[in-house]
């Protein structure tokens, strides 16, 4: 029998597994014939295509540009010799990749109309005289979910950024500080462009990753995938039809990015030289 | 005639390591002077303090008139190195091209964005020297395409893209494999024939013997002997020479 006969036949088995364990809870499968539009994109509503998986995508791809521009400002604190510079973003990665993602969500939350309250206090009439700076405190969910995604990433990133700065060898930098090249010159058109191919595929993994961890802002009410299957399956007594749905939403999604990925390391690895 | 380079007193340091210890030199136009001895003797750290990719802690290097010392406020010094990297051309023992540029992106590179030229005018110039290379047929190939002996010749055409007053080769021939090594010597020797100045830390010492004026033995981060190729190849005084020599001449 071939590795990959074999291996059909297990993944058959798993399923057949897992059916029968839905089975035995009974699970309702009419109700999630019923539901899964509504949940997953809003089927007959005026918002669909605009909530469910469709925001989990955006708050995903918004959050991580914002990560990517955090993580090569971190990168470039942390090569940096200026105690400033490189203070801060020690701090940053240190102070955002020591606390859970959730307490982030939250304290970005509920804290931030916090200062805004307490600035208010303190100079009375704040919000009529700086209404922007005011409305930048008291965002409301979905910003507030992408920039603590973005924030959190953008740590994490950072370590990543900075080993493909690093991986860039130092005989390149001195062959265009060598040539009359300025250390900025140097940065933007040697050092990043061979940076960018290394740090890709990391970009990549974790942009996946965020599909699923942007889960965690349903629980400040943005209207993703998990919200919308956990406000059905409350209202109607069936969490555990719509967690599924949710679930297998996200696994979907998974295997159709980490496709797409692997046809663009196939392309970067072409063009390799 | 006025020394194109001179190097007065220079010192250098690693830590504890005393690199140079006092290194004074002037080099004529059109000179070609090789620089021989040990790994560790400072020969390289030489060369490098010319462009400044090392900082001398002491002493002064002066190019095409040009004068860096330490003592310089950093406004000064800074824009002062920045001209004596444009009078200097540096060839690397690692080739060091840009490994995601084509050949005639490398050598358009720094014209373009150093001395902002026209692309028109940038390819007729680089187009030039890759000819002079004999890799004009390269032009377009990525770097990984190459042999050592290929890169290295695009690395020279890149630095004499820029028209250096003096070019600085840094072991250029110690990556390539034995078989490689002659043509890219044969590029060296058109180039001192055509009345480059050239300082080259090198082990071939054929190319020191055939090529240069001057060649000089550098132990412990000082000039140990300097003098003809024929006074240090065929007579050296010091012993220390002698020995370097004897290990490193076969036959």
């Amino acid at each position: 029998m071939s590795f990959r006969y074999q291996l059909a036949l297990v993944w058959a088995a798993i399923f057949a597994c897992i059916i029968a364990f839905l089975s035995l809870i009974r699970l309702d499968l009419g109700f999630i014939g019923e539901w899964w539009g509504f949940i997953v994109y809003g089927a007959g509503n005026p918002d669909a295509w605009t909530v469910g998986i469709v925001a989990t995508l955006y708050i995903s791809l918004a959050s991580i540009l914002l990560a990517i521009l955090l993580a090569f400002l971190g990168a470039l604190g942390r090569l940096s010799k200026h105690p400033i510079a490189y203070g801060v973003a020690t701090f940053y990665v240190s102070l955002v990749r020591g606390t859970p993602l959730l307490i982030q969500i939250f304290i970005l939350f509920f804290g931030l109309p916090q200062i805004n309250q307490q600035l208010n206090r303190v100079f009375p009439g704040f919000e009529q005289q700086f209404p922007f700076i005011s409305s930048l405190l008291v965002l409301p969910a979905l910003p507030t979910g992408i920039l603590a995604l973005g924030i959190n990433y953008g740590a994490y990133m950072t370590e990543v950024f900075r080993a493909g700065i690093q991986s860039v060898g130092r005989g390149q930098i001195e062959a265009a500080t060598a040539l009359g090249m300025t250390p900025g010159q140097t940065l933007w058109r040697i050092v990043l462009p061979q940076a960018v191919r290394v740090v890709i595929p990391p970009i990549g993994n974790d942009f996946i990753a965020m599909t699923k961890d942007s889960a965690l802002v349903s629980v400040i009410g943005v209207q993703e995938l998990l919200w919308r299957s956990q406000k059905v399956g409350v209202q109607n007594f069936r969490s555990m039809e719509t967690l599924l749905i949710a679930a297998a939403f996200y696994w979907i999604m998974t295997i159709v990015l980490q496709a797409v990925q692997s046809q663009i390391e196939k392309r970067l690895a072409r063009s390799d030289r | 005639m006025d020394a194109i380079v001179r190097l007065t007193d220079l010192h250098k340091r690693f830590d504890a390591l005393h690199v140079l210890k006092g290194v004074s030199l002037a080099v004529q136009p059109r000179e070609v002077i090789c620089l021989i001895g040990r790994s560790g003797s400072g020969k390289s750290t030489l060369l490098r303090s010319i462009n400044f990719l090392e900082e001398p802690d002491a002493g002064a290097v002066e190019v095409d008139g040009i004068v860096v010392t330490p003592e310089l406020d950093t406004r000064t010094r800074r824009q002062r190195i920045r001209e004596i990297r444009l009078r200097t051309g540096m060839v690397f023992q690692e080739f060091n091209l840009f490994p995601h540029k084509s050949v005639i992106d490398n050598v358009i590179e720094a014209l373009l964005v150093v001395k902002r030229l026209p692309k028109p005018q940038a390819l007729e110039i680089a187009e030039n020297f890759l000819r002079k290379v004999g890799l004009i047929d390269k032009r377009d190939e990525y770097p990984s395409r190459l042999s050592g002996g290929q890169k290295q010749r695009v690395a020279i055409a890149r630095a004499l893209a820029m028209e250096p007053k003096v070019m600085l080769f840094d072991e250029p021939t110690s990556a390539l494999d034995p078989e490689l090594i002659g043509e890219v010597i044969k590029v060296m020797e058109d180039l001192a024939n055509d009345g480059m100045t050239m300082l080259v830390v090198t082990h071939e010492m054929s190319f020191a013997r055939d090529a240069a004026d001057r060649v000089i033995f550098m132990e412990d981060g000082i000039f140990v002997e300097e003098g003809t190729p024929d006074e240090i190849f065929t007579a050296p005084r010091d012993p220390r020479t002698q020995q370097f020599l004897q290990r490193h001449i076969r036959g």
